[in-house]
This record gives structure tokens, sequence and C-alpha cells, in this order.
């Protein structure tokens, strides 16, 4: 390395950087993957306190006197999110072994079964009979599956962008970041979704 | 260029085009919703506020091209090979654009978060000359509660946190042998959440009502109560935190993905290991952060019940999610610091430091530890009194891993061959000013000591000599230390240690003082005082005018040793760290050759000890015989 060429440092622009050293056999996109859901982890873990100090702490009764929470509904819609992780699942198996139709099929199911557990809980929010600020308990309700909704939406986003690339024929056997980073991402959502639904509707 | 191909390219143009359509975006969204639900009246200031001030922001990082590349990935399009075109600067335009370039967001950070920080410190001025006398001088209490909480908010949000990013960001990938992070798009973006966040806060004083009034903590319920002002804050620290978070999550990536060859954990840098484990606290507690004021916001906007104790809501509860993230926080503001002490204070000692390994065990467990000790700043709240004990003997226990570095640090002193160049000034009064922020941080643990001092100027004394005789103080260093590196330039000797004096002798006399108004039982937070605190006051705010004045010598020293100062070679401190083995300013790419790291950072003296090599070219090496 002449120390000229490092003065102009502009003349090497076209050639870009080295390649950077590869430290770490994990793949920066899926460890970025995994802290982003670290940190949305402790997103919920904040609702939670807030649901743990308005239904232990300050012991209001659960749920509120003169509501009830359709705990069968809730449960098929659960089966219906558990579903479409498999189908995820089917999807990403599919791209790595490259079967195209596999792959496209496994995603579009996989949205449309999100799709469904997302109408089928604004539905509910619908019939339940309570508003948002009726009660602390009603807050706290819509405010964990609320957020867990935000959160499907942006799966379906996500899924929506690996989907449409797929059918534009983009993935391959090697290249397949773009349907392993938002199944991830979307089997954190159905995860999540168990925990909120035992917490707010079975316990 | 034409008009219409300007406004369509990512830039300002756009964004001034943009901008507009967020606000419009908010009527027609709030509006047919208001009349659908029949709400009075249809057009409602506050609730179309709260939505443009979310998505205002958003439009203009659209406008400007924050989102451009994912928006044609997200469509579909062949994914285009990086011709780098936004990366690295060649005038002072390139500045002010979407760069994805870590060196160009480095300064972006660094000159971006002292703007807020001058913002910021002209308040804090305003609030002293309110404060020289009893009685009401210059402005209204509302006012005044405005300029102490958009003070803080500013400080600590806009300023401390973010330029410690900053000045990592332009460091940290030169350190561990990277071209570049490992998320350069995503840099790009949290870079410019900032300015979004700052500018809100800014806004607030514009707000009617006033700019928000609760302090940085914003305590429900009275932030739910406080006019449109206390929105602005709630929405900024949402983009604060997403920025920050986002920061995290790349240096932490970048940290475990891209070291140079042979770089090894334990052949890091220690500020490389300050800010893995900064990120780490970051992507950990900044959530809870935004999950209270996700909270607060829908208490405002939607009256639901989280803070409203009559339909069975818990006040309480905002206190323990916010310090749940505003402990951490305060070593989120102190670790990079330490970081920064550590390669001034072994580069200018010509010292290997002392017990390396435990000051990266130190700093993983002030990681672990800060999480355990949150509601040390809520034994007066009315908390569960059994939790109070526990929380005071944690507290106490993590000021040892927070010894165990100063001791280090002053054995790494302990006959080392000391330069007393600038940056080492202010690292050697960081490490007293700080040590005497720990003790009165210790006796705030102290229940009894706390619940008599709590909310005096007691507390106002002890963040001030945490945070700036802490925290400002390794900016300080970290700026002077790293300058002729960023700019390619040397700063003024003389001027910088003229700007040390002054800022270590009027901080004192600013805070000291405090110490005692504070057990004296002056209140924090209120206009108006106590005849008997006059003499105090006066003086404290005389010494606060002076040293307010000594950041001009700074700014100064920067913005002309910047424009005329005398060219810097690479490596002007004789330093081993990587960064200091390219040219100054580096090379656009970092490294025309990615170098292999062959022994420890910090081997001053040692005779023959390199840390890395490039192929070609040896980088610095000490002396067979050491000649310091
Ligand atoms: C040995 C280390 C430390 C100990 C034992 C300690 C202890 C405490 C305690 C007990 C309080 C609560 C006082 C009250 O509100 O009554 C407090 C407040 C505070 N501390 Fe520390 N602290 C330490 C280090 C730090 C550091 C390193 C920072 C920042 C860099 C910091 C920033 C703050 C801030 C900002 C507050 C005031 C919060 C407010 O606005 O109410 N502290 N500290
Ligand atoms: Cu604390």
């Amino acid at each position: 390395m002449e120390s000229a060429s490092v003065a102009l440092g502009h003349e090497h622009e076209q050639h870009g950087p080295p390649p950077a050293n590869r430290s770490s056999r994990v793949d920066a996109q899926l460890l970025g993957m995994l802290l982003f859901i670290i940190s949305e982890v402790m997103l919920f873990g904040a609702f939670f306190s807030a649901y743990f100090f308005i239904r232990v702490v300050a012991g209001n009764d659960w749920p509120a006197a003169g509501t009830a929470l359709p705990i069968a509904v809730a449960g098929c819609n659960t089966a219906v999110l558990v579903s479409s992780s498999l189908t995820m699942h089917w999807a990403l198996v599919s791209a790595k072994n490259g079967n195209r139709f596999g792959m496209r099929a496994g995603l579009l199911t996989t949205f449309l079964l999100g799709a469904t557990f997302l109408a089928v809980q604004i539905n509910e929010y619908v019939h339940l009979g309570f508003a948002i600020g009726d009660s602390a308990q009603a807050t706290i309700f819509y405010g964990l599956t609320g957020l867990h909704g935000a959160h499907v939406t942006v799966g379906l986003l996500l899924l929506s962008m690996a989907t449409i690339r797929a059918f534009r024929g983009h993935f391959s056997p090697t290249e397949h970041r773009g349907v392993e980073v938002p199944g991830i991402y979307w089997h954190f959502v159905d995860v999540m979704w168990i925990i909120v639904y035992t917490t707010l509707y079975v316990l | 260029m034409t008009v219409a191909a300007r406004l369509r390219a990512p830039g300002w143009y756009r964004a001034m085009l943009s901008v507009p359509l967020g606000i419009g975006f908010a009527f027609a969204l709030v509006v047919p919703l208001r009349a659908l639900s029949h709400y009075k009246p249809v057009v409602d200031g506050d609730a179309i506020t709260t939505v443009a001030l979310i998505s205002t922001p958003l439009a203009f990082l659209i406008g400007i091209g924050c989102f451009d590349y994912w928006f044609r990935w997200a469509s579909g399009a062949p994914t285009v090979p990086e011709d780098h075109s936004g990366h690295g600067a060649r005038s002072w335009r390139d500045y002010f654009r979407v760069n994805t370039d870590h060196k160009v967001i480095g300064i972006q950070y660094i000159v971006t978060t002292f703007v807020f920080f001058i913002a910021g410190g002209i308040m804090a001025m305003l609030m002293r000359a309110e404060l020289a006398a009893p009685g009401e001088q210059f402005v209204d209490s509302n006012t005044f509660n405005g300029l102490f909480s958009v003070h803080a908010s500013l400080m600590i949000f806009l300023f401390i946190i973010p330029v410690f990013a900053g000045i990592a960001n332009y460091v940290l990938p030169l350190m561990i042998g990277a071209p570049d992070m490992a998320f350069p798009r995503l840099n790009a973006l949290s870079f410019w959440m900032l300015p979004m966040a700052g500018i809100l806060m800014l806004a607030s004083f514009f707000a009617p009502g006033g700019a928000f009034n609760t302090g940085w903590t914003s305590y429900a319920p009275l932030s739910v109560d406080m006019p449109l002002g206390q929105t602005f804050f709630n929405v900024a620290v949402q983009f604060a935190g997403a920025s920050s978070v986002a920061t995290a999550l790349n240096f932490l990536v970048t940290i475990v993905t891209m070291r140079a060859p042979g770089m090894t954990f334990w052949r890091m840098p220690l500020l490389v290991w300050a800010n893995f484990t900064t990120s780490l606290l970051v992507v950990i507690a900044t959530p809870f952060i935004a999950g209270s004021q996700f909270m607060v916001l829908l208490d405002r906007a939607l009256h639901t019940d989280f803070f409203n104790a009559a339909n069975g809501g818990d006040v309480i509860m905002y206190q323990h999610v916010f310090w749940f993230y505003s402990h951490p926080a305060v070593y989120i503001m102190m670790l990079p610091g330490f970081g920064i002490i550590s390669e001034v204070i072994s580069t200018n000692a010509r010292k290997p430091i002392f017990g390396y390994r435990m000051m990266a065990f130190s700093l993983m467990a002030i990681v672990i530890l800060g999480f355990t000790v949150w509601a040390h700043h809520m034994f007066v709240s009315g908390m569960f009194p059994w939790l109070r004990v526990p929380m005071m003997i944690t507290t106490m226990l993590i000021a040892v891993p927070t010894g165990i570095k100063i001791f280090s640090w002053l054995a790494t002193l302990w006959r080392g061959v000391i330069h007393l160049r600038t940056p080492m000034l202010f690292a050697l009064g960081f490490i007293t000013m700080f040590t005497l922020g720990g003790i009165s941080g210790v006796m705030l643990a102290v229940i009894p000591v706390d619940i008599h001092v709590s909310d005096t100027y007691f507390v106002v004394a002890h963040i001030h000599y945490v945070l700036f005789g802490g925290s400002v103080f390794t900016i300080f260093a970290g700026i002077y230390h790293w300058f002729p590196k960023m700019t390619g330039r040397m700063y003024d000797e003389t001027l910088g240690k003229v700007h040390f004096w002054l800022s270590f002798v009027f901080f004192n006399l600013t805070f000291g003082p405090m110490h005692l108004v504070g057990i004296d039982g002056m209140p924090r937070r209120v206009a108006d005082y106590a005849q008997h605190f006059a003499f105090w006051n006066a003086f404290i705010s005389v010494s606060s005018f002076f040293f307010g004045m000594s950041l001009l010598v700074f700014l100064y020293n920067i913005v002309t040793s910047w424009r005329h100062g005398p060219k810097a070679v690479a490596n002007p401190w004789r330093a081993h760290t990587l960064e200091w083995q390219v040219s100054s300013p580096p090379p656009i790419f970092n490294f025309d050759e990615v170098p292999t790291v062959v022994g420890g950072p910090y081997e001053y003296g040692v005779p023959g000890a390199v840390h890395g090599v490039f192929k070609e070219k040896p980088a610095v090496k000490e002396p067979a015989v050491a000649a310091d």
C-alpha cells in the first residue's frame, strides 16, 4: 500500500471496498433480525409489566366485571396462526431445495392464514362489547392484542414482499435469505401470540 | 436537472414536497374518522397535531431518501449491485444527503448533536439567569418548567446518547478493521431520525400551552393532563429511541461479524468493548421507554386508562417501566465514555491498560447489574416498601465494577510516561469528577439519605457530576483525541488546554455548591426559592455563565482548526489501534487491504509489540528498546 494512493483515497472509488473479513459464521442479517426480535420482546415486556400491575398489583377483576372474552373463537384463531408457522417452514424448506412451487404456495398460504387471523381479530374487536377506554382491564387487553396485531401487520407486509419477490422469480437454493428472515419474524409473531393468548384469555 | 426530476430524486426538494403531504395525511386521516364517529369538533387541532407529529417526520424521511432502496426491494425489482454512489463526501453538500459512509454519518451525528448541545446550553443559561435571584426575573414559572424539561431532554436524548453513537460510528469500524458498518443504509436512517426528534422537542415551545414541562422523566398522570406540548415529547422520544436501537443493533452485528482476521474479542480495543456492552443495554432497555411513552400517548389521545386510577389504572407502573429503561440509560450515557477514556489514557500514558480483561468483565457486570437497580429512583414514590432495601443493596453493588474501572485507570497511569495533552487533561478531569459523582450516587442509594435529599439540588449536583464531569468530559476527550483522524488537521493545543481549565474550574464552581443548597433543602425544578438560598444561587449563576463561555473557546478552536489547522499526520499520538494506521482522514473505504491483528491493542512500551499488520507495510511498532 503506497502512501500516495492513501492520500488520494477518492481515486479508489470505482473499485469498492476490500471485502470485509467474516469473523463469525453467523449471518449478519440473521443476527440483526434476532437482535431486533429481542428488542421487540422487550417492548411486549413493557406492556406485560402494565398488565401485571393492572391485574395483579392493583388487584382488579379479570376480565372487568360485566365483560367476557371469547376464549373459544380466539382459540381457533390461535390454531390458524400456528398453522401459518408450519406453512412458513414449508416455504423455507422448499426454497432451500429449489422447489419453486412449494416456496410460492407456502408463502401465499402463510400470508392468507395471517390475513385471516387479522380479520378474525378485528371482527372480535367489533363484537367484544367494551371499548378501549372503559376500564384499565379493557385498556391493557386492547393494548396487548393491538400491539400484537400491529406486529402481525408488519409481518404480513414483510411476507407480501417476500411473496412478490418469489413470484417474480427471485430466491434460489443458495440465495433464500429474503424468505428466511421474514420467516423468523413470523415465527416470533406466532410465539408471542401464544403468550398473549395464554395470559389474556386463558389464565 | 429539471424541476420534475428534482422532485422525483431523493433529496431536499422531494422532502419539501413530502412534508406538506405528511401534514395533509394527518388531516385526511383524522377528519373523516372523527366525522364517522360523530366526535365534535370534527376538525380538532390536538388530534390532527398528534397524528401529524408522527406522519410528518416519516414523510420527511421518505422524501430525503432514507427508504428508497427498501421500497425498490419491496416492489420486487431486481437487486442492483451496490454502486457506492451514496458513499463518501466530496464537498460539504454531501453531509446534507442520505449518505451510507460510516465516516460521513459519524460526522453528521457529531455536528448535529453539538447543535442540540448548544441549544440545550442556551436554555441552561436562561434558567440560571432566572435563578440568579429569588422571585421572578425573566420567565414565568410555566416557561421555566418548559426550559428545564427541554434542556434535560435535549441533553440526554439528543446529545449524550447520540454523540457517543456518532464517535463510535466514525472510529469503531476502523478500529476493528472493517470497511463500513454491517448495515450502511440502516445507519443512515438512524442518523436522519435524530434531527426529527430534536426538532420536535424544540418545536414544542410553539405549541399552545408552551413546551412540555414535566421534566425529562415525564411522570404520569401529570404528563397525561398536560397541554399539547407534551405530545411532542412523547413522539420525539420514539424517534430518538428507534434511532438508538437501530444503531445499537448495527454496532452489535458489525462487531460480531466484521472484525479483521486475528481480532479476537480479547484483542478488541476497550472502546469497542464499551460500545458492544452499551449496545446490548440499548437493544434490551430502550423498548421500555418506548412502551412507557406509547402508554402516555394512548392515555392522552384515546383516553385509555393505563394511568387513570379511577378506572383501575396504576400510576406507579409508569415509574417502574420508565426507570427500567432510564437507569440502564445512565450507563448507556457512561459506558462509551469509559471506552474513550481507556483509549486516551493508555495512549497518553504510554502504558498497557492495567487489567484489560477485568475492564471488559466489569463492563459486562455493569450491564447485568444495571437492570437490577431501577427502583432506587422511586424510594419516595410509594412503591412496594419491601423493594427498597434490595434496590439499595444492588445499587451499592454496582459501584464495585465502576470502582474497578477507576482503579484500573489509576494503575495504568502509575509510572506511565504521561503526555498532558488536551484529551488527557479531560480524561484526568473525568476521573476526578466522575468519582465525586459516584460518591454522591452511593450516598443517594442510602435510603434515609435519599429520602432527605430527594428532589433537591443534591440530585441536580449528582447528575451533573456524572453527566457533565463524567460523560461530557469523555466526549471532549474523544473529540480532541480523534479530531486529527476525522478532519485531517490538528487542533490548537493551547486553546484546548484553556478550554479544559476553564471548564474544570467553572464546572466545580457551578455544580459543587449545589450539593450544599441541596442538603439544605432547596427543591429542584422550581423557578423561585427562599431568600435563604439567595447567596449561593447568585454565585452558581455567575459561575455558570463563565462555564457557558468556556464552550465558546472549544467551538472557536474546532471551527478554525478544521478550516486552517496544520495538516495531521496519520498517527500523531503514536497509537497502536487500527484507526491510526491509515491516513488522516482515512481513505474512502478505510483500508485498501484488511489488516491482520497479531497482538493486543495497548502494548505501549512493550518492546517489539504490534497490534495490526498490513501485508506490505507494518503498522506502528514499539521500538525494540522502549524509548519513551
Ligand atoms: C456509582 C454509580 C451511581 C449510583 C450509585 C447512582 C445512584 C443514584 C440514585 C440513588 C439516584 C436517585 C436520586 C433521587 O432521585 O432521589 C440517582 C439519580 C440520577 N443519576 Fe445516578 N448513580 C450512579 C451513577 C450515575 C451515572 C453514571 C449517571 C449518568 C451518566 C447517573 C445519572 C443519574 C441521573 C440522570 C439521575 C436523576 C434522575 C432524575 O431526573 O430524577 N448516575 N443516581
Ligand atoms: Cu439510577
